[in-house]
């Protein structure tokens, strides 16, 4: 081979190279893409649901309320037979059967949105209102347009009569896509229409409050320790293994150690953040410690020296230099440390955060649930309202998972200092 | 020239990095208000030689010392020394300059502020110009003391740390190689400096350049493989020395 042939092959070499990363590059771009768009297209119809406008009098003979009712006479009262008559005044003519097909239009809650509205407006009274009441799953995905009008009758939800009723409906402007506030506001329900992740987003702050909580001091601490006091010797050696090996140690089986110790041993309250926040913590530890280490090694041994020469003791030229120094490499790691608690589902699992939970938690030792929890089981249910469901949870993880990203990208950037 | 007083002197000094033994049997006497340079090839123990001085090796955990080392007649290593007033009194100045990344006026007013040397802020301000005056930076930083020190050029970073060295007021300043990383102008403008500095404080720098030491010192020391080859007046070493290998180093036959 002549010394030319040699040197175009090289050229051919690091051309090709070039372009298998570009290739590369493009096909991962090419999933997240697609990744990204699935999830919006399906998610985005979560945010808004379906509303139907009925015409209410509240009347006070109907609801038996006393003239000059309290408001808790107004919160005791029984709303379902005003609700019902309400409703039936949709339909032109008065028929059982149309009734009773008319009820399963709207959502089981009828009748409590009926009560709320007239509870923050208790002025209505004998006065008549109209109300935008959320419809039934079925209805929603109708409007939305994700409901098969145009398999046999016997196979859907909506028979033909409902169908007609809906579309007369529509022709009178009374069905309308309206901002899902449920979806923000409540608990988990049975019908799509009224779940929410009210008491996983909760449940998932709490979880990562009392992980960052427990993780983040002891984290420092240890890593300070380890690389600036501790003697270089086997026992620091076998503690700086150990901790690499528990960073890559499988989320699972903090898990078990959480349900053996924690709720087998110790007792804690079955499926609460306080749980779920101790054995994130376990987690996180080891993976806050490692680039808190590294941030610290970072610091150039120059600026120790410097301090130390001027009569600083060692921990004096730890805390007044080094540590300050450290600190952009710290805050983004236990920044990123967190945003893998906040993802993580296996051990959640084990220690009951995969729970059917109705109430909003009120503190972190109520039973609750968390966001990739939540996607978990929604994802296993079978009405079609939850598919948009599931994918607009992961929209909002995704969202907080970003924004803790470009945070801790932001601090490492503003308080990096360049040293020469 | 009259003797001065011995301000270090060290006796059967031998250190070792682990197995690794990188001094042997130094014995050796620096005289107060004086210069005193060490030359040798690199690795020959200059450097370790002037950290234990401030102890500085006692960072390093495999290092150990044994024989005696004395400023004022006081053994450095004794339990009774707290190495923090050790080193407020001996100052050094690094290889590389390594300013905090702080303003000019912190760099200089960690030291004083760590050991409470100053009682207010008029007090803290007359001293960091004071220092900056003996460091003859202070014409070209005096607009600009908030500015970061890193922002100087390297000549002023170095003399920033000298600076910053002075600033507890010690009596001794340790110099390792502090103008390898400066072009021949900064370091003309230090060696000056080094020069003025001396009538204050005793100076040893290390070196590795033999027309530095010729132009700041009064003493020399020669030093090969972790020993101690020849010491005595800058100018004798350099006109007649007496050891061969003294004679070879400084003529550039090896090293």
């Amino acid at each position: 081979m002549t010394k030319d042939q040699r040197i175009k092959k090289r050229h051919r070499a690091e051309a090709r190279f070039k372009l298998y990363g570009l290739l590369s590059i493009i096909l991962a771009l090419t999933f997240v893409g697609f990744l990204v768009f699935t999830i919006f297209s399906k998610g985005s119809d979560a945010f808004s649901k379906t509303t139907i406008k009925v015409n209410v009098s509240f009347n006070a003979e109907i609801l038996s309320l006393p003239s000059n009712p309290s408001l808790e006479d107004i919160q005791d009262a029984d709303y379902y037979d005003l609700a019902l008559e309400s409703i039936n005044k949709l339909l032109l003519t008065s028929n059982p059967d149309d009734e009773k097909l008319l009820k399963k239009l709207f959502s089981p809650d009828f009748d409590l949105e009926i009560k709320n509205y007239l509870v923050k407006n208790p002025d209505l009274i004998n006065q008549t209102q109209d109300i935008n009441l959320t419809s039934s799953d079925d209805i929603d995905q109708l409007f939305k347009g994700n409901f098969p009008r145009d398999i046999p009758e016997d196979r859907r939800q909506v028979n033909d009569r409902q169908l007609e009723i809906f579309d007369e409906l529509v022709a009178q402007d009374k069905i309308q896509k309206k901002f899902n506030n449920y979806f923000f506001t409540n608990g988990d329900s049975r019908d799509p229409e009224l779940a929410g992740i009210g008491a996983s987003l909760l449940g998932s702050f709490f979880s990562v409050v009392i992980c960052l909580i427990l993780s983040f001091p002891i984290a420092i601490l240890a890593s300070i320790y380890l690389e600036e006091f501790a003697p270089k010797n086997k026992i620091t050696d076998f503690i700086e293994i150990n901790i690499n090996n528990l960073a890559a140690v499988p989320s699972i089986v903090y898990g078990l150690l959480g349900l053996g110790i924690l709720l087998g041993f110790m007792n804690f309250p079955r499926s609460t953040p306080l749980v779920a926040g101790i054995t994130l913590a376990l987690m996180t530890l080891p993976r806050i410690i490692i680039p808190c280490r590294a941030s610290l090694k970072a610091v150039p041994p120059s600026i120790r020296e410097g301090a130390l020469a001027v009569g600083a003791s060692k921990f004096q030229s730890v805390f007044h230099h080094v540590v300050p120094l450290s600190l952009p490499g710290t805050l983004s790691g236990t920044i990123i440390g967190l945003a893998q608690a906040l993802g993580e589902t296996a051990p959640l699992i084990l220690i009951g955060m995969v729970a059917f939970v109705v109430d909003i938690p009120g503190s972190p030792i109520d039973p609750a649930s968390s966001l990739p929890a939540q996607v978990y089981l929604w994802s296993e249910s079978a009405e079609r309202g939850f598919v948009e469901k599931t994918s607009a949870t992961i929209m909002i993880l995704l969202t907080f998972l970003i924004v803790m990203n470009f945070i801790a990208v932001y601090l490492r950037q503003k308080f990096e200092k360049k040293w020469n | 020239m009259k003797e001065r007083k011995i301000k270090i002197k060290t006796e059967n000094l031998e250190v070792y990095y682990g197995e690794k033994q990188a001094l042997f049997d130094v014995n050796l006497e620096i005289h107060e208000k004086e210069v005193t340079a060490l030359i040798g090839p690199s690795g020959c123990g200059k450097s370790t030689f002037i950290r234990c001085i401030n102890r500085m090796n006692d960072v390093i955990d495999i290092c150990k010392i044994k024989g005696s080392i004395e400023i004022d007649g006081k053994n450095i290593n004794h339990k009774s020394i707290d190495v923090v007033r050790l080193r407020e009194k001996v100052g050094m100045v690094f290889q590389k300059p390594n300013p905090f990344p702080k303003s000019i006026y912190d760099n200089i007013a960690y030291g004083p502020k760590i050991h409470g040397i100053t009682k207010n802020k008029g007090e803290l301000d007359n001293l960091i110009e004071n220092s900056l005056r003996k460091a003859a930076l202070w014409n070209e930083v005096k607009d600009r003391l908030h500015e970061p020190g890193t922002s100087l050029s390297g000549g002023q970073q170095q003399r920033l740390c000298i600076a910053r060295a002075i600033s507890v007021n010690p009596e001794i300043i340790l110099m390792d190689e502090p103008c390898s990383a400066l072009d021949p102008i900064a370091t003309a403008k230090i060696e000056e400096l080094i020069d003025e500095l001396r009538e204050t404080y005793t100076i040893i720098i290390v070196t590795h350049s033999m027309a530095q030491a010729v132009r700041v010192s009064q003493k020399t020391g020669f030093f090969h493989l972790g020993k101690l080859i020849e010491f005595g007046t800058t100018e004798k070493m350099f006109k007649n020395p007496s050891n061969n290998m003294t004679q070879d180093y400084i003529t550039g036959r090896f090293g």
